[in-house]
């Protein structure tokens, strides 16, 4: 230990505890050609009695050129909470680890699992402090309080709602669910709508296609179903 | 010889003596015998700290002996022994429970809130150049209708306690709590065994004047600081009432 003791309370809310933005270049990831990303559909809607997230597993350059048909773009975070891969495939993967190392740490030392509104509250803090670039992710999770969905957006943005649609198809995807959600579905039904959502975006958008994942997350937990087309889930 | 090299172990913090003990740290636990007593109480209904601030003159104004002090709208904290280091623990807990809710917007939970603190305090047992805090803490809350009590000492120490003494006349203040604590007692009752137990310590009977008093109740979940008209009501409650009790 450093002769230097450490005050807590000036420590950085907007910073990870673990690793830190301090040293990564501002700018890395901007030049979309040359960058994997996911271009995608990813969708998030709550349920009656959970919440499921559905995506799509194209990545591509540009959404001109497909380089990835198998990507899982869904990724536990949590006990109860699952993040999607959206925009700069670097930045959301480094933003995923991120916070899963936040949470795990939270868990461990308060010997309970932080509220999907406190995550999302940290994750937006991470997307506007950070050097994460383009990202989108959809944050989908159950704790005490029943079932949420965020859209967190590149400048920190986080908005709650009943169901929510980020990527490059997500005008395709949301005129999809528009109309056909009903808060009481059940995660079978809402894990349908997510389906046909993400298939219609599959159709017409480049940057999305190549089959279907669907994150189901309920009081118990999370399960991730993958699918090699989007029709096997519907 | 044998005097000289017992002696050379307080000197430095970071130094443990043959038999593992911290000097230091058992010399910081003096200061806070030598400060004049504060006590917590948990009861159903929340959560009571009171602290004497007994002054050694009359003509010092009596609220700029800070033994109570606010840390966010759910949390209290009640000192004994160095006022002055009191206060920087009090501003790492206020620093604290704002960054919990910049980081989490969340309000910060009692525990967490001690555990920074007494983490805090730990590192000043471990680092050379530095002294310990010589002030021990009562923090005391309520959060998701929860009343949680916690100490703090020297030594980077976390103890939840039901009803606790720091400072001075500990021992007779706590061995009177183990006697009259009732886990089933309400606020007003929590004010009054707190009162009566800051008695205990007092040879000259309690001057409610004397006493600062203020509530985190499971309601309002808001801590508050009592009127000398509202603990000197509690006092009589109590049979106190400032004249000579022991």
């Amino acid at each position: 230990m450093s002769d230097e003791v450490g005050t807590p309370g000036t420590r950085d809310p907007y910073a990870p505890e673990l690793g830190g933005f301090d040293g990564l270049g501002g700018d890395a990831g901007t030049d979309e050609d040359k960058v994997v990303s996911t271009g995608t559909t990813t969708v998030g809607i709550s349920a009656a009695d959970g919440v499921v997230v559905g995506t799509d597993r194209r990545a591509s350059l540009g959404g001109r050129f497909v380089s990835n048909k198998n990507v899982v773009k869904v990724e536990q975070i949590h006990p109860t909470a699952v993040l999607t891969l959206v925009g700069s495939v670097g930045g959301a993967q480094s933003f995923i680890r991120t916070l899963r190392s936040e949470a795990n740490l939270y868990e461990t030392r308060r010997g309970e699992s932080m509220s999907i509104d406190a995550l999302a509250t940290l994750a937006g803090n991470f997307a506007r402090g950070g050097p994460f670039m383009a990202i989108h992710p959809i944050l989908g999770g159950v704790d005490a309080e029943g079932e949420h969905v965020y859209s967190i957006d590149p400048a920190g943005g986080v908005l709650e709602d009943d169901y929510t649609v980020t990527g490059s198809g997500m005008q395709l995807a949301t005129g999809t669910i528009e109309g056909n959600y009903d808060p009481d579905m059940t995660v079978e039904e809402a894990g349908t709508l997510a389906a046909k959502a993400v298939d219609a975006a599959s159709e017409r958008d480049t940057g999305s296609g190549n089959g279907f994942v669907l994150a189901t997350v309920t009081d118990e937990g999370v399960d991730v179903e993958e699918f090699d087309a989007v029709d096997a889930a519907l | 010889m044998q005097g000289n090299q017992q002696q050379a172990y307080d000197r430095g913090i970071t130094i443990f003596s043959p038999d593992g003990r911290l000097y230091q740290v058992e010399y910081a636990r003096e200061a806070v015998r030598r400060g004049s007593a504060s006590v917590g109480v948990r009861t159903a209904d929340g959560v009571v700290l009171a602290a004497d601030r007994q002054t050694r003159s009359p003509l010092i104004e009596q609220s700029s002996i800070e033994k109570i002090h606010a840390v966010d709208d759910h949390v209290g904290i009640a000192s004994a022994g160095h006022v002055a280091d009191a206060r920087q623990l009090v501003d790492i807990a206020r620093r604290q429970a704002q960054v919990e809710q910049l980081r989490y917007d969340q309000p910060v939970s009692v525990e967490s809130l001690t555990k920074e603190i007494t983490d805090h305090i730990q590192q000043y047992t471990q680092t050379g150049g530095a002294r310990p805090f010589g002030v021990a803490l009562l923090v005391g809350g309520v959060l998701d209708g929860e009343p949680r009590l916690f100490e703090t000492d020297p030594s980077g120490t976390p103890y939840e306690w039901q009803a606790v003494a720091i400072g001075g006349g500990r021992d007779d203040i706590q061995s009177y709590f183990e006697d009259e604590y009732r886990p089933e007692a309400d606020l007003a009752g929590g004010i009054q065994l707190a009162l009566t137990g800051l008695a205990e310590a007092e040879d000259e009977g309690l001057d409610p004047a004397d006493v600062e008093v203020a509530t985190v109740d499971v309601e309002s979940e808001q801590f508050q600081t009592l009127s000398q008209e509202e603990v000197a009501d509690h006092a009589e409650a109590a049979d106190l009432g400032g004249e000579t009790d022991e």
